[in-house]
């Protein structure tokens, strides 16, 4: 607010001589002076794009529920041109485990218990920065990127602790609009088959995305 | 019921009040910001980062319009209408109409976040569960936040989930590690696991009591860390005490 305040102040002082003096040499002049404002520039007047929002979607295998469509939503915020901070959310819906089906009868989980959601804070680091040329003229920014981080998986009226590990590529089309390509692997633990597994659940996805 | 009104109140205070901070600026027609190059070169870049090639080099005295920024990085048009990315820290070699270079400055300013939202995510320990919890706050003095908090846990026995607001206070916002004080209440659902005999879910009423230190990164990015004590009024003759330590990123916008 002060330096509002200042900026309308040091503005009316640089204005007023201008005109006082224009009016006295040249009648064109004041038309001309009164476009010239003087003003401090700071950082807070300036456009930042540092927040991305995506949607995205691929194959998720669920180890023992067979490979299945995945769909989610994804916030990131830019830190830093090297890293950046993102949370994604995704849904899928678990399959029957081959056992279920060689059997025929059993079932291991209702229908409700197959739906499988998670979401996911990661710290991600972007590498290789550089151009993909389309054509002669045509010439795309891109990067690779890694994440690492961790969430919660809620499968089977459980919620698992889940840890990721991730990369993918980038290309953006324009500064704010952006096709990624990525990989990303959450690992967590259950016990539906009685003793406790790990589970290493890999996601082949495609995504969009907007800067602002 | 009246439990939910309440803070469904608050909420709705917290998203009214950036509507006086300024919000609605976003869609007036800004005039463009304009400064001339006043040192031997810039040079301006395809992408913003120091990976992407150096394509054009302003000249001194050459007139350059600010577009919009990326983390340390500022988009700019030359007169003949060329676009491309230079590093943040050159607008020290630009003038701006006053003859002074623009304000870019790095230092964090504690009166620059009163009147903005905070975002922030966070990892934790609650009494050997892991725990992740999302917040957003609104901070409405130099000292005083208000904060809307989600957080799940996963535990080998329960899972649960605790919704909340609570206010924080830091008596010493100028600092770069700034600690500060945190009261809250909310609700606790803990739903105990589907393969244990015992599924009663329960609902208790939690009083937090939060300690921790903001650190701060960059300009709007800070390191948070956390201890919060959760005090459970729960419906058995003894309330419950857990202790949780979070480690998080908030982002002030």
């Amino acid at each position: 607010m002060a330096s509002r305040i200042q900026r309308i102040f040091l503005a009316a002082l640089a204005c007023l001589p201008l005109g006082a003096n224009a009016q006295q040499d040249d009648p064109l002049e004041p038309i001309v002076g009164s476009d010239i404002e003087r003003r401090d520039i700071d950082e807070d007047m300036l456009d930042s794009e540092n927040f991305e929002i995506g949607v995205y979607g691929g194959a998720l295998g669920i180890e023992d529920f067979g490979s299945n469509a995945v769909v989610g939503v994804s916030l990131a915020y830019h830190i830093t041109e090297d890293f950046f901070f993102e949370a994604i959310y995704g849904v899928s819906e678990a399959q029957k485990t081959s056992y279920e089906l060689l059997s025929g009868a059993v079932e291991f989980l209702t229908d409700d218990q197959r739906e499988y959601s998670y979401y996911n804070l990661s710290l991600g680091y972007k590498l290789f920065p550089g151009q993909a040329f389309w054509s002669e003229n045509t010439a795309f920014n891109t990067h690779f990127y890694v994440t690492a981080g961790g969430g919660n998986t809620e499968f089977a009226d459980n919620r698992y602790a889940t840890y990721s590990l991730g990369a993918g590529y980038k290309i953006y089309f324009t500064d704010w609009f952006a096709l990624d390509i990525g990989l990303r692997d959450y690992m967590f633990s259950h016990e539906l088959f009685g003793e406790p597994r790990d589970t290493n659940n890999f996601e082949g996805r495609l995504g969009l995305s907007v800067f602002f | 019921m009246p439990n939910l009104v309440k803070p469904s109140l608050l909420l709705l205070l917290l998203f009214s009040a950036p509507l006086h901070a300024g919000w609605l600026d976003w869609w007036s027609e800004d005039e463009p910001l304009v400064v001339t190059v006043n040192s031997a070169y810039i040079d301006v870049y395809t992408g913003p980062g120091r990976g992407y090639p150096i394509f054009y080099a302003l000249e001194k005295g050459e007139t350059i319009t600010l577009l919009k920024s990326r983390t340390g990085w500022i988009k700019v048009a030359t007169a003949r209408g060329q676009e491309g990315w230079v590093k943040r820290d050159t607008m020290a070699d630009t003038i701006d109409s006053t003859g002074e270079p623009p304000d870019f400055t790095d230092d964090y300013r504690s009166d620059a976040v009163v009147g903005q939202f905070e975002l922030g995510a966070a990892f934790g320990d609650f009494d050997g569960a892991d725990s992740t919890t999302l917040s957003l706050g609104y901070r409405f003095t130099r000292n005083l936040t208000i904060e809307a908090r989600y957080g799940e846990q996963a535990g080998s026995f329960s899972d649960s989930d605790v919704a909340s607001l609570g206010l924080t206070h830091q008596p010493f916002p100028e600092w770069r590690v700034s600690p500060y004080l945190g009261l809250g209440a909310g609700i606790i659902n803990i739903n105990p696991s589907a393969t244990l005999v015992d599924t009663e879910d329960r609902e208790d009423t939690v009083w937090q009591a939060s300690l921790g230190t903001y650190v701060y990164l960059s300009r709007r990015f800070f390191l948070r860390l956390d201890y919060t004590n959760h005090y459970l009024l729960t419906s058995r003759e003894t309330n419950d005490e857990v202790d949780e330590w979070r480690v998080g990123f908030n982002v002030f916008f």
